[in-house]
């Protein structure tokens, strides 16, 4: 059975590099956790950084109606099928 | 005609009658028209009329009356009514009992009727908003989490409308360049709530979607009312994704807008409250993030090297300053040895010159005394002195070994000796 972590939010990123931050700025964290929180600090910034990138690379534009229609030709195909 | 057949027992029933269906007809129709008087508002279809009576339906969401009214009457009003036209009609419940050749009905016979006005459309309005709030339906949608950075949004709007061109310029202004889904639907015929509705209901079910946008522009309220739809406010209510409705303006205020997760006042603001985060300054403020993480990493590390370094010079200088110390304390006893011995000869010479100034004193007065006894001894020892007893006329006899000769035996067995007078010594030989 697969245990992997649900992929997190952008949200929950964000908030969580906020609070590595802070810890690190308080000066209280061992060098440890230091580096581990860095190297949790890293992902996460990489991870935001790619969803940035995703709502950054031009704006692509659908229609509801062209996607349901393709949606119903499809389905329409297998029934016949 | 064929022959009646022949009548069997009436069933067994409890129930009062039979009555004759003409009698309960009129009594139906009495009762009827017991009914209070009351306005309704709805929509007028199907009119029609003939000489006496024009005839129309009233309908709504959730029903429909058949509804009547004197053709005279109707003229004297001067309305002309379609299809759709909302209308208030007073009046009260009435039925035509039919006869034996006509049939019967019933109607809502309209001694008033007018267009709707905005007054009419509030009134309703708030009844509806009374009833969907009751049923708690003003909560689900805001209870959905929202996401800061959806990646597809999707965008209920007219396809030639400003709303559309407004969502877009708000998106804009966020920085937001992600994937967009129009649905294009009419806004504000009578199609448009079931048309709007369905097109939510789809985009929902797209698991990409993660905000749906409702916009539209202003309008009057009677132009806003397919988003006062009971069942469009039930569909969003109850939609899995957050719903954000731009429709209309504070003043007029939709039901969509208060069962959405949120409602903004227009196009615009509802595409920025989609994306909340300007996505230009995400970038600065992940940009600095990172840099501040990279600081901090090379901080650790600097800074521990660095306490590292002072931990392993400590002994060094630990030894360094206690060598320091004890050069000190050398040179300090050093000088402390040499003022000691400076201080104690001093006091040595003081005691010396004492002690030699003492034994001075001391020698002086024993010299005296020891001539005194020596003067003595010496007189003494004159007296006893041999040489003097020899210079009184006495003399020694002695062998050949000088050792004196006592006895004349001893002399006759030396035979020869020698005589010491007091002036020389003479050899003599015993006969």
């Amino acid at each position: 059975m697969s245990t992997a972590e649900p992929a997190p939010t952008y949200e929950a990123a964000v908030t969580r590099i906020e609070e590595i931050i802070r810890r690190l700025d308080s000066g209280q964290a061992g060098l440890r956790e230091t580096l581990a929180l860095v190297k949790e600090g890293r992902d996460l910034v990489e991870y935001c950084a790619g969803e940035l990138d995703a709502v950054g690379q031009g704006l692509e534009e659908l229609r509801l109606d062209d996607l349901v229609a393709r949606l119903e030709g499809t389905q329409g195909a297998r029934s016949d099928a | 005609m064929s022959q009646p057949a022949i009548v069997a027992a009436p069933p067994e029933s409890d129930l009062p009658g039979p009555y004759e269906v003409g009698g309960y007809a009129a009594r139906l129709k009495q009762e009827l028209q017991k009914f209070a008087r009351v306005q309704l508002v709805g929509e007028v279809w199907g009119l029609r009329s003939s000489r006496a009576r024009v005839y129309f339906e009233l309908r709504d969401a959730r029903g429909a009356l058949p509804c009547s009214m004197w053709s005279s009457d109707f003229e004297t009003l001067g309305l002309t009514l379609s299809d759709g036209m909302k209308v208030v009609v007073g009046g009260g419940c009435d039925y035509y009992p039919g006869s034996g050749s006509s049939s019967p009905s019933f109607t809502f016979a309209v001694s008033e009727l007018r267009i709707a006005g905005e007054g009419d459309l509030l009134v309703q309005l708030e009844r509806l908003r009374r009833r969907l709030h009751a049923d708690g339906l003003f909560e689900p949608q805001k209870r959905l989490a929202r996401p800061l950075l959806p990646r597809t949004i999707g965008v209920v709007t007219g396809e030639s409308g400003k709303a559309r061109d407004d969502v877009l310029a708000g998106l804009q202004r966020r920085g937001w360049a992600g994937r967009l889904v129009w649905a294009f639907v009419p806004v504000q015929d009578r199609q448009a709530a079931p048309r709007i509705a369905t097109a939510l209901r789809d985009l929902a079910a797209m698991p990409e979607v993660e905000v749906v946008i409702v916009a539209r522009g202003g309008g009057s309220l009677a132009d806003l009312f397919a988003f006062c739809d009971e069942a469009l406010c039930r569909t969003v209510a109850l939609l899995r994704v957050p719903v954000i409705s731009s429709v209309g303006h504070h003043t007029d205020r939709t039901l969509i807008d208060d069962v959405a997760a949120v409602c903004c006042s227009t196009p615009t603001h509802a595409a920025e409250a989609a994306v909340p985060i300007d996505c230009t300054a995400a970038r600065a403020d992940l940009l600095a993030a990172g840099r501040r993480l990279n600081v901090h990493s090379r901080r650790a590390i600097v800074e521990r090297v660095r306490t590292l370094e002072r931990l392993a010079a400590a002994p060094t200088q630990h030894i360094a300053r206690h060598r320091r110390q004890l050069h000190q304390l050398l040179r300090e006893l050093r000088a402390s040895a040499r003022r000691a011995v400076r201080d104690g000869r001093s006091r040595s010479g003081v005691h010396a010159a004492a002690l030699e100034r003492t034994v001075e004193r001391a020698r002086g007065s024993e010299r005296t005394a020891r001539a005194r006894e020596l003067q003595r001894l010496a007189l003494a020892l004159a007296a006893h002195d041999p040489q003097r007893t020899l210079a009184r006329g006495y003399a020694l006899v002695e062998d050949r070994a000088g050792d004196p000769v006592t006895s004349s035996a001893a002399a006759r067995v030396a035979h020869d000796v020698r005589v010491r007078f007091h002036d020389d010594v003479i050899d003599a030989e015993v006969k």
